[in-house]
């Protein structure tokens, strides 16, 4: 839990460093990420909101059991946009589990649905 | 009415009327719709990865990434996609980690067709379905790596089975359940079966995040080879060479792209910067000047060509 803590740490504190220096404006070039996702996504994403985002997934990384020398490296990995998708709640994505523990009349149902090709749940094990 | 009695009437709606529940919507993309020149296909090299207990995203992931070249081992693999307490991986985690691993993930069009020609041109196809229903989901990563057209069939690399043959109908269902996902895993330089441009450009952008210089250069070439003078993938491939330090290569990639449309503001507000780099700092305020006067007030960069403006006027002042 400690390790966790640090991680969002360091990362909030990082957040916070560059809305010091945002106030000076950051001036440069436009990336073509920015282009890109302006032209095409209709999206701008500031810096900042960003690396709120980074530690707000950090944090639920970790405290869904990720290892903490893991979760930086995870984050890192993923690009502005994702990481404001999954910064609003990992519970609501989808995770691709599979995994079965059914019981009484779904049990019944899900046979049926099996039976008619809906669905493909049984086969698989 | 009489030919449901009773008891029997009783079980006929209720299987009716799960049928229902379970996705009552039509299929608009059937074998029988594939072009008439698809052929069978099945990459039988495609490696398998039996998965652990609930890891089925690792396992896929690693599948696709080990067939195109990659040599990333399914603990690597699972330590970067897997949460413990979801039980499962994210789609968005999947397509990062084949990213860090020099991939770009590129999602393909939901269609039969579309899944058909990837097999076609040689890559596996990593498919999201819901193998339940939507009130029961059962999320389920899987790889498809073949298709038979004279019996409709798909075989897919799935959970431990190394070769799942499945009707299509059903795999459609459970596919159409995870909203059609399906990607495939592009080297840099490669383009996709039937590119699309936006997506492809997207895709190389999000690559550009965490990928190397070189690799990027390569797909942004790759994409002006299929569109030639594309702007955004000129802007890409001007930008890499700025950030590299060939400093008048990304000046000549911009003035194409000037020469092309002179209203594109971040391609003239690079300009001045290569200009600048090059020590001709007041050629590049001339730009940034020349850019100011005819932005709009609401253009989404505006903040950052004034920015520059101050920037280079800065240099010249020490």
């Amino acid at each position: 839990m400690l390790a966790a803590k640090k991680v969002v740490f360091h990362l909030v504190s990082v957040a916070v460093l560059l809305l010091g220096f945002a106030q000076f404006s950051v001036a440069g070039v436009v990336s073509s990420g920015d282009m890109i996702n302006a032209e095409l996504r209709g999206e701008r994403i500031a810096k900042v909101e960003a690396l709120l985002a980074e530690a707000e997934v950090a944090g639920q990384l970790e405290k869904m059991g990720v290892s903490t020398e893991l979760v930086l490296s995870r984050v890192n990995n993923l690009t502005d946009m994702e990481l404001l998708e999954l910064s609003t709640g990992i519970d609501e994505q989808i995770a691709g589990a599979d995994i079965v523990s059914v019981v009484g009349v779904v049990f019944i149902v899900l046979l049926i649905l099996e039976l008619v090709g809906v669905t493909d749940i049984f086969k698989s094990f | 009415m009489t030919r449901f009695p009773g008891r029997g009437r009783f079980w006929a709606i209720l299987v009716i009327a799960f049928f229902c529940l379970g996705g009552c919507v039509s299929i608009p993309n059937r074998i029988a719709e594939l072009p008439a020149e698809q052929s069978s296909v099945e990459l039988d090299s495609t490696p398998f990865y039996p998965q652990e207990r609930y890891q089925c995203g690792p396992a896929a992931l690693t599948t696709v990434l080990s067939f195109s070249g990659v040599d990333a081992a399914l603990d690597t693999i699972t330590g970067l996609t897997y949460i413990p307490e979801r039980k499962g991986s994210l789609q968005s985690e999947l397509l990062a980690t084949a990213r860090s691993f020099e991939r770009i993930p590129y999602r393909i069009e939901g269609t039969l067709s579309a899944l058909a020609a990837e097999l076609t041109a040689g890559r596996p196809v990593l498919v999201l379905q819901n193998l339940g229903v939507s009130w029961y989901p059962r999320w389920h990563y899987a790889v498809v790596v073949g298709i038979d057209v004279a019996t409709g069939k798909l075989t897919l690399r799935s959970g431990t089975d190394r070769r799942r043959v499945i009707d299509s109908e059903v795999f459609l269902r459970t596919w159409q359940r995870g909203s059609y996902w399906a990607i495939v895993l592009l080297r840099p330089g490669e383009l996709p079966a039937r590119p699309d441009r936006d997506t492809y450009l997207t895709a190389v952008a999000d690559f550009e995040s965490v990928a190397h210089s070189q690799a990027t250069t390569l797909a942004w070439e790759a994409a002006l080879q299929y569109w030639p003078r594309d702007p955004l993938a000129l802007f890409g491939k001007a930008s890499v060479a700025f950030q590299q330090g060939r400093l008048e290569e990304a000046e000549q990639n911009y003035r194409l792209l000037l020469a092309d449309d002179p209203d594109m503001y971040a391609a003239r507000n690079n300009l001045a910067y290569a200009l600048a780099r090059q020590g001709r700092v007041t050629e590049g305020i001339e730009e940034l000047n020349k850019l100011l006067g005819r932005v709009a007030a609401d253009d989404p960069f505006r903040e950052e060509y004034e920015a520059s403006l101050r920037e280079l006027e800065s240099l010249t002042g020490q």
